[in-house]
């Protein structure tokens, strides 16, 4: 018998912002999220508190992705900012880390929300307008000719991640790797539409990282193939090798029908005919001269053994993930059933050899010309293993973002004290017919304008972790950091040495200040100018898309959340 | 699903202090003397005998997120080395402590982790000088045994010192005296007091006897029990200390049985200088375990004459098996060439019929049964069959198709992979044809190769070529040619000519024992193994870690120099870089205080020195003649090179070691290093626990809940 119950009518909440416990909310997860930020980032161990495994990480793709939260505010923020990181895979704990201070900061302010929504919108056209412009002071061209502003891009990136265990010499032996792995991806003959390729990730846990290596072409896993006896395969008259990819699997079970029964007389063996018609493809496969099969998913024994008796090297357990890379590889088109077989699905390889690495045996495919690439990632534990590997995913998608827009903004907090001098200048200098276009008076955008500086600062603040002081200069709006324990002296020239992202050193009298926390007073001043040098070694660059995206993800999800009036929940 | 949140580092580092608790109770499994410790399940009443950090953990509570990835590190560790593992667990310990002096000083975090981090590699690099190529080892090694008072006389440096100590003696009254008594099982051997010390100290007490108890991890109250015996019972000691298969046999017991122990092998083939080169450098690196020692020289001196005909000269590990036998005395573990195993008495009526015969061998890397499949095949679910004669057994009907495709390729022994049908076995035994299941991957390809056989899945497949032959089967003898008959198995040799396979045959009558045994037997394989991989060694019993004491003081009184050297490129970090400058000295005493208390435990446990005082003394004795003498790194090669420093003077034995080496591996060392390095790095750097999951209520009632906050 069912039940039937009466529908509960939905729970109204209005102006969910004002309520205690989201403001509390929202400053906890901006505070876990702040002392994730940077190099000096404190570390979270997300784990289920039964003995599961333990996941040791800074970055926002992992914290957010297994942060379940209860209120719909923050259900918001975490999805725009994980959309963010789907499409930019970098920049994410910046884009939550002002959106957050955003939230707060325009919270705070005495001015009616839409009035700030019209404003900061305004205020971000300016900001996007400068990054875009020539006169930017706070980016640099990346020239594709030499590897020194990649390599920075990498290393930022890398540098950015301390949960992955990284010393000096790992860092510089990774960033040589993953340039060098991109750079395989890039097709040498560049047509109209140029496809990059793919770099495959091995992973080697429990070895040291500088074990790690790249190869061209792709490898697969064969536990069963012995090392000391050396390859023999069969070559067409062209002297390449011919390929059949499978992308069915050929264990001999594929009469198991999803659905319906099949009823047999049981002296028929459904598995012995399934053998069979395997086994007519082995012959095919033969006949055609084919060197080597390659199966997604498992092959029968028998029929590996005719093939090897044959001479055709067999690989089995490619995985799904392999599938792509090797059928663009090759050029093999994947055969998706045993019972018809086209000579045209064959693909052609160049070589095939036999490689190791830590005890672990791989059959290593190579092609005429590269595309793909396998990147054997090592490091010593599991926990580091699975943070360098989303950072090395990370360093080659702003890489791939770079390719596209070959711009990066200086890093280590300085783009973000840049800006925010930039519109502390600009918004003193707006002409009054502005003012009259948005809807608001002087003092609604000077006091909304301030509120957005002080929200970039506060991202540029949270690289700090510990508690020294935080300077900007007033010539080129950069970003300064004082170690701790030194007390406030009017010479900061003598406590720091250069600005966060490395381009400017103290050599000149650069008008330093103390960077204010909340209740700063807004100081007027000159337009930041861009550095006298803008190449040098050794920088800290960002991601130019993804930053720029940040940015305005952070404002216009900042902006809805202010605009939230009622949330509507379902009790049923 | 809720998300708690923690903070870590409300008041002092919970992690760190897990780390360092957990790290405790290996304190006693460094160095060459270990003390071993037991398990006791308190659900089952079943003790076992630890004595590597690797067991330690395994049954420890870890549910902590710190404990979950201290047992991962060693896990690594223990996976890629099979030996270093107390050496990590030990510098976590004392590396986390130190970290949390640090952190009692206002030490910020960034400074403690970028000083330690470059710290440990200039160290890693300074140490690079007291590694001595194998060549040059072996070369050293084979001289210094031509001298009479040189290893063959005095077979364990340290470990099995028979002269009575009077430390040693103290350590057990101190543990007699402990109250509590928890017995594991009811005494039968009852002794007082007395004779069980002086048993103690006689000869015969190798290192294997000084136990204490570390309680399971089913204890609630508290996971680790550190130190020597918190629950040890007096009686329970007794009963123990007094069976004489419970101590590893000392030196004297040892010789006695050596000339039947090399005399089973191949006869003696010590004339090659490589393989006295290598047997001596195994026990260079053994560290005093001297019965996995022999062990390992005879192996290696079997490989090392098959290595004449066929060029290689590398150790080669995976032509190595252990068989564990339970109900012999230890003194009979021995090598044996050929594949060893255990079978059942009804099998081995067969092999009576076997004997002397070259036998047809089949190999099978699956399960020989009838429902196995291959991996990968998805039993069907909704196929009906039709049976028309119900009376016809299909089992019966596989059984005997299978047992015809044996006999009509004339097959006499299988080897294979999984498990075997029970009815299939009998049917078997019944046909003279023997199977032998859960046979490993190396030892059907080891086979293979000699025999010609090829490995196949089902027994359908077989055609002749799959086929090998040469195998022949007799009944493993003991060294002395005793009948060994261990009760309900009987323990057999596989063998073919010019198999490769070694087996490596232990024996122990404790039960408790045995897994221990292997264990340790492993480690001198691996270490041997590594040290040809690297091709170097270190020079051991201390020189390594005294160099890095010595280049810390230097780094300390140079700050300036280390900062300057890397600052001409470094990748530009501005705030850690300065305040790195300021805590530098604080920072790299702490990292110094690790070695420090390394090696006063080692020395410590090795039951040479009388008090930790008196090492401390030592070792600061030499750090400033070190220093003193201008090259830090040339006065410990020499000093050490003369044999072992650190009790020169005060040891009135000092002679008795002349000419003994005692070497460390080099990667599985430094990479112990750096892993605990970084573990407790890691865990320092992490200031929040997020625990996420269906537990809200759970969490909040514990009595941690107001630790916890909720998104």
């Amino acid at each position: 018998m069912s039940r039937l119950e009466t529908k509960k009518p939905p729970l109204f909440i209005t102006e969910p912002l004002t309520k205690d416990g989201v403001s509390q909310s929202l400053s906890l997860l901006s505070r876990i999220l702040k002392s994730c930020y940077g190099p000096a980032g404190q570390l979270k161990q997300l784990h289920n508190g039964v003995g599961g495994c333990v996941c040791t990480t800074s970055q926002s793709s992992a914290i957010l992705s297994r942060l379940p939260v209860s209120h719909p505010v923050l259900g918001v923020l975490m999805a725009s900012v994980q959309n963010h990181i789907s499409r930019f895979s970098d920049c994410g704990l910046f884009t939550a880390i002002l959106c957050c201070s955003l939230i707060e900061n325009f919270k705070s302010l005495n001015v009616t929300s839409c009035t700030v929504i019209k404003i900061s919108k305004h205020l971000l056209s300016l900001c996007m307008d400068y990054l875009k412009s020539e006169a930017c002071g706070c980016r640099v061209a990346v020239d594709f000719s030499s590897v020194e502003t990649l390599l920075c891009l990498v290393r930022s990136v890398l540098r950015s991640k301390p949960a992955c265990m990284l010393n000096k010499t790992e860092v510089d032996h990774l960033t040589t790797l993953i340039l060098k792995a991109f750079l395989f991806t890039v097709p040498c003959h560049a047509e109209s539409n140029a496809v990059l390729g793919k770099c495959v990730i091995v992973p080697v846990k429990g070895r040291r990282v500088v074990d790690s290596t790249v190869l061209p072409g792709l490898l697969i896993e064969t536990p069963e193939i012995q090392l000391a006896k050396p390859l023999t395969v069969k070559r067409t008259c062209s002297n390449m090798i011919k390929m059949a990819l499978f992308c069915v699997s050929m264990s001999g079970d594929s009469f198991n029908p999803e659905e319906g029964t099949i009823t047999v007389h049981h002296r028929i063996s459904l598995e012995m005919s399934e053998l069979n018609q395997l086994l007519s493809v082995g012959k095919q496969l033969v006949n055609d001269e084919v060197g080597l099969v390659v199966c997604q998913k498992v092959i029968h024994p028998s029929l590996k053994r005719y093939l090897k008796e044959n001479g055709v090297i067999a690989v089995d357990r490619a995985g799904l993930s392999l599938m792509e890379p090797l059928s663009r590889m090759t050029g093999s088109k994947p055969i998706a059933s045993i019972h018809l077989l086209s000579p045209s699905c064959y693909g052609s390889l160049k070589d095939l050899c036999i490689e190791s690495f830590a005890s672990k045996n791989f059959v290593h495919l190579i092609p005429d010309d590269t595309v793909v690439c396998s990147f054997i990632l090592c490091n010593r534990n599991e926990t580091a293993w699975d943070e360098l590997k989303r950072a090395c995913e990370t360093a080659e998608h702003v890489l791939q973002l770079t390719l596209k827009e070959p711009l990066a903004l200086l890093g280590g907090g300085c783009t973000e004290t840049h800006l925010a001098s930039y519109i502390r200048h600009k918004s003193c200098s707006l002409s009054t017919s502005t003012f009259e276009d948005i809807d608001c008076s002087q003092t609604q955008y000077q006091l909304v304008a301030d509120g957005f500086c002080r929200s970039l600062e506060s991202v540029a603040r949270s690289l700090n972790h510990d508690d020294g002081e935080i300077l900007t200069d007033m010539v080129y709006g950069h970003c300064w950091f004082v170690p701790p324990g030194f007390p406030p002296v009017s010479s900061w020239s003598d406590l720091v040495s250069k600005c966060g992202c490395g381009i400017n050193g103290n050599g000149e009298n650069l008008k330093w200040r103390l960077l204010q926390g909340q209740f700063g007073s807004p100081v007027i001043q000159d337009c930041p100018k861009e550095p006298l040098v803008k190449v040098a070694d050794f920088l800290t660059l960002d991601c130019y898309a993804a930053k720029c995206s940040g940015l305005q993800v952070a404002l216009e999800t900042a902006n809805l959340i202010l605009d939230l009036l009622y949330v509507i929940k379902d009790q049923n | 699903l809720l998300m708690a949140f923690r903070d870590v580092n409300a008041r002092r580092h919970i992690g760190l202090q897990q780390l360092s608790s957990l790290a405790l109770a290996g304190r006693t499994l460094l160095g060459p003397v270990k003390s071993c410790k037991f398990i006791v399940d308190e659900s089952t009443n079943q003790s076992t005998l630890i004595c590597s950090a690797v067991r330690l953990i395994e049954s420890l509570d870890l549910t902590s997120a710190a404990g979950q990835l201290l047992n991962e590190t060693i896990q690594a560790q223990n996976k890629e080395f099979k030996t270093g593992m107390s050496t990590l667990l030990f510098l976590v310990g004392a590396w986390s402590n130190a970290i949390v002096e640090c952190l009692q000083q206002n030490v910020p975090v960034s400074a403690i982790v970028s000083v330690m981090s470059e710290g440990l590699n200039s160290c890693c690099e300074r140490v690079q000088c007291l590694q001595i190529s194998i060549h040059d080892v072996n070369k050293e090694l084979c001289s210094s045994s031509v001298r009479p008072n040189a290893s063959k006389s005095k077979t364990c440096q340290i470990g099995c010192d028979s002269l009575p100590n009077p430390h040693l003696f103290l350590y057990f009254q101190k543990d007699i005296s402990v109250p509590e008594v928890i017995p594991i099982n009811s005494c039968s051997h009852q002794d007082d007091d007395c004779n069980f010390n002086k048993h103690l100290v006689s000869p015969l007490a190798g290192f294997g006897s000084v136990a204490s108890i570390v309680k399971p991890a089913g204890d609630k109250s508290t996971s680790v029990i550190s130190g020597n015996g918190v629950a040890t019972s007096s009686c329970n000691k007794q009963k123990l200390t007094h069976s004489r298969y419970f101590s590893t046999p000392g030196k004297g017991l040892f010789s006695s049985q050596q000339g039947n122990f090399q005399g089973y092998l191949l006869g003696p083939s010590a004339d090659s200088c490589e393989y006295c080169g290598l047997g001596h450098l195994a026990m260079a690196l053994s560290h005093g375990n001297e019965p996995s020692m022999k062990l390992l020289q005879s192996i290696v001196a079997y490989q090392q004459e098959r290595a004449e005909h066929s060029g290689s000269s590398q150790l080669n590990v995976a032509e190595i098996v252990t068989c564990c036998l339970l109900g012999l005395p230890e003194s009979y573990s021995c090598a044996s060439p050929g594949f060893v195993t255990l079978l059942s008495p009804e099998q081995v009526t067969v092999i009576k019929y076997f004997e002397d015969k070259l036998l047809r061998i089949l190999l099978i890397d699956g399960d020989l049964t009838e429902q196995y499949r291959h991996l990968g095949f998805n039993r069907p679910c909704n196929v009906r069959t039709i049976v028309e004669h119900p009376s016809l057994q299909e089992g019966d009907l596989w059984l005997s198709s299978m047992l015809d495709n044996l006999i009509n390729f004339e097959v006499n022994l299988v080897l294979v992979k999984g498990n075997v049908c029970e009815n299939l076995r009998e049917r078997c035994i019944a046909n003279s044809i023997l199977l032998v299941s859960s046979v490993t991957w190396n030892v059907l390809c080891a086979f293979g190769e000699v025999t010609g056989a090829q490995p196949v899945t089902y027994l359908t497949q077989l055609n002749a070529s799959c086929v090998g032959s040469g195998a022949q089967v007799e009944l493993w003898k003991a060294c002395d040619g005793r009948a060994t008959d261990l009760g309900e198995l009987v323990p057999v040799r596989i063998k073919a000519r010019g198999i490769p396979l070694l087996t490596a045959v232990l024996t122990t009558t404790v039960a408790s024992k045995m897994q221990l045994i292997e264990d340790q037997f492993w480690t001198s394989v691996y270490r041997l193994h590594h040290a040809l991989n690297d091709k170097k060694v270190f020079l051991g019993g201390g020189a390594v870690e005294l160099l890095c004491l010595s280049h810390i003081q230097m780094l300390v009184e140079q700050p300036l120099q280390l900062a300057s050297q890397n600052a001409v490129k470094e990748f530009h970090n501005p705030w850690l870089a300065a305040s790195a400058t300021e805590y530098k000295s604080v920072v790299l005493q702490a990292l110094a205080s690790g070695w420090k208390q390394y090696l006063l435990v080692v020395m410590c446990n090795s039951t040479k020195a009388s008090s930790e005082l008196e090492v401390a003394t030592s070792v600061d004795h030499h750090l400033r003649k070190a220093a003193d003498c201008g090259s830090p790194s040339a006065y410990i090669l020499k000093e050490f090179g003369r044999g072992d420093l650190l009790r020169d003077g005060a040891d009135p034995f000092a002679d008795h070691r002349e000419g003994l080496r005692v070497y460390d591996n080099v990667t599985a060392k430094t990479e112990a290093w750096r892993r605990a390095l970084d573990l407790v790095l890691l865990v320092l750097q992490t200031d929040a626990e997020i625990v996420t999951g269906p537990r809200k209520n759970q969490l909040l009632n514990s009595h941690v809940s107001s630790e916890f906050m909720f998104l």
